[in-house]
């Protein structure tokens, strides 16, 4: 049982990690995207930094940032997958 | 000393591949000869050539282990080529529990039950395919952990790693990954501080400069006017 509690315990802080660094990754290549967008296409009548902060809500409110919780999701059934697999004849 | 400083820098790779050798799943072709349960004492240091199948098994000094004899088909190459030669291999067949090595095998006892029901003599052999992680060596009396056995019709069976090659496909995947992420996080946050020091840097070396000349032309101003 200690054995187990461990396993999650230490599981769910690493993946954690994971979830934390790649949200920021994904932000970030984003923000970098607008700035670009904006620098080869200035929108008249809105700053450069007007354009990313929407682009940057729009991203927010996206599908994007949820399918990264799938960094819990997808370790964990593989998890799941191998105990089933090695534990059955 | 050039080769010693290569090799130098080899020496972590080769302990990862050490240890990915001794934890990733092999498969082997074996015929079943007779299984077995044996007293093992674990309080020396070879004590991690056995597993942890529950917390309270971590401070046993000695245990019931059960074993698998076998004699398997000799291979090259970690199994990629078959020989048709055959060798004696006893593997133990251990919980892991839900620690390291991370195979979460519970079934032991199951698995004893289908190794006696493949036992065959060599004049009618049956062939099975075992898998297993771990290294036999005599000498410290290490045996490798069996995970699985399933029988096969022939011994020439051809097998494919299947989560070997997904493992290692997941690996470089994730190395490329973390390197990615590593340029961004230079590229957006390491080079722009950098830049804003450095810029720091120049202005405060250009005052400087700027108050030493002023100095410069006061000291100037006192020396006779062929000296200055």
């Amino acid at each position: 049982m200690i054995a187990f509690l461990k396993l999650i315990f230490f599981g769910l802080v690493g993946l954690s990690i994971v979830y934390l660094s790649l949200s920021v990754f994904s932000a970030s290549l984003r923000r970098e995207r607008l700035e670009k967008e904006y620098d080869a296409d200035p929108v008249p009548g809105q700053t450069r930094d007007d354009y990313v902060e929407t682009g940057m809500a729009a991203y927010r409110t996206s599908m994007r940032p949820k399918l990264l919780l799938l960094v819990y999701v997808v370790p964990v059934a593989i998890w799941g997958g191998i105990v089933y697999v090695i534990n059955t004849n | 000393m050039r080769i010693l400083a290569f090799l130098f820098q080899l020496l972590p790779i080769l302990m990862v591949g050490v240890v990915l050798h001794y934890v990733l799943p092999q498969h082997d072709i074996v015929r079943v000869v007779n299984t077995y349960q044996e007293r093992q004492d674990l309080n020396d240091w070879t004590r991690i050539f056995w597993s942890d199948p529950s917390p309270q098994s971590a401070t046993l000094v000695n245990r019931d282990v059960q074993f698998i004899q076998t004699v398997r088909k000799k291979t090259f190459l970690l199994g990629f080529i078959q020989r048709d030669t055959t060798e004696v291999m006893v593997y133990r067949n251990e919980d892991t529990g839900w620690g390291w090595p991370f195979y979460f095998k519970f079934d032991t006892a199951s698995l004893q039950t289908e190794a006696d029901d493949l036992r065959s003599t060599p004049e009618n052999p049956k062939w099975a395919l075992i898998t297993h992680y771990g290294w036999r060596n005599g000498y410290f009396s290490a045996f490798p952990n069996a995970i699985a056995i399933r029988p096969v019709s022939s011994p020439d069976e051809t097998v494919i790693p299947w989560f070997n090659i997904v493992f290692f496909v997941i690996v470089i995947f994730l190395i490329g990954m973390v390197r990615a992420m590593w340029f961004q996080f230079r590229e957006r946050m390491i080079d722009p501080a950098m830049d804003a020091a450095g810029d720091r840097m120049d202005i405060a070396q250009a005052r400087m400069d700027a108050r030493r000349s002023r100095m410069r032309r006061w000291f100037d101003s006192w020396k006779p006017k062929d000296r200055r």
